[in-house]
């Protein structure tokens, strides 16, 4: 059963610097080609300051930048081996190139439960986390909505 | 590694009608090593998505893919579309499990444009889907694109 008292809880900040390699890797593992990013010249002959994020790239700052993510929400008392990710929302609202230093802090922003057909009962949880670049400037918003069955 | 310019789709607002399909992109069939290679990348180390025994235990008849890797496929073809940089949003739903082999198509059609601060938006509805036609991922994005004048 969700805790509505844990609706509006944030977690510590984490850092993480965006890399070129990481863009590179994870574009490799979808299997996109684009040499905008793969490479620095190629991008910038694209017109792009440098290798441009992929738009499913903030996911790497979620996995790799906050390691301790699944444990700060077992503490919370959400049990981590039962989630499906349920949505997953970006919202990008300025550009970030390798080399920005972003700082993230992730809140839960929503969650309710739900009692299935089968009388079985799951929580839907939405945390958001915001994005902050080396001047402060915000630069993007993710959102991540999760169902815990019990 | 090719650095030959790889033009997005559409560049200018004029280019974009409500409508408009987006020309789909078909994946290669989803393999184990993809997997492995998508884990290390990302982060996500979830061991249903790579360790076969894990899979077989908790009933979804084997590993499946990370739904992110499918919403990874569903950003390349907005990539393609529009270009990284144009787009202000991207949102998925993931509705089913993708497993080994499959092979994933990704869709999408344009649903609405519109100013906003002087800017042109248009919005599109994207999908992908296997080979039996079953959507494992539906959502919307929405990308800002410079007028040609």
């Amino acid at each position: 059963m969700f805790d509505k008292n844990k609706l509006g809880q944030s977690f510590p900040p984490f850092t993480i610097e965006v890399e070129r390699s990481k863009i590179h890797e994870l574009a490799l593992a979808i299997g996109d080609d684009n040499p905008i990013y793969h490479n620095r010249e190629a991008a910038q002959a694209a017109g792009y300051q440098d290798v441009p994020l992929f738009p499913s790239a903030p996911t790497i700052f979620n996995f790799w930048g906050n390691t301790q993510f699944g444990e700060q929400l077992a503490d919370a008392g959400i049990n981590v081996m039962r989630i499906l990710h349920g949505e997953e929302e970006y919202e990008y609202l300025a550009p970030v190139y390798p080399g920005d230093v972003l700082t993230g802090i992730s809140t839960i922003i929503d969650g309710k439960s739900r009692r299935g057909k089968d009388g079985s009962t799951m929580d839907i949880l939405t945390t958001e986390t915001r994005y902050t670049n080396q001047q402060h400037q915000h630069v993007l918003t993710a959102r991540t909505t999760v169902v815990v069955r019990e | 590694m090719t650095t030959e310019t790889h033009n997005p789709t559409v560049q200018y607002a004029e280019d974009v009608q409500v409508g408009d399909t987006i020309p789909p992109l078909v994946k290669e069939p989803i393999t184990h090593l993809r997997l492995v290679r998508y884990a290390g990348a990302s982060g996500d180390f979830n061991p249903l998505h790579t360790d076969p025994k894990v899979g077989e235990a908790i009933g979804t008849g084997g590993i499946i893919a990370h739904g992110m890797l499918i919403m990874g496929f569903v950003g390349q073809l907005v990539s393609d579309y529009v270009g990284p940089q144009a787009l202000r949003k991207f949102n998925v739903r993931f509705k089913g499990m993708t497993h080994l082999d499959d092979v994933i198509t990704c869709s999408g059609t344009i649903t609405k444009k519109y100013e906003l601060n002087g800017e042109t938006r248009i919005v599109g509805r994207v999908q992908a889907a296997d080979q039996n036609g079953d959507v494992k991922v539906s959502g919307t994005f929405e990308a800002a694109l410079p007028t040609r004048s």
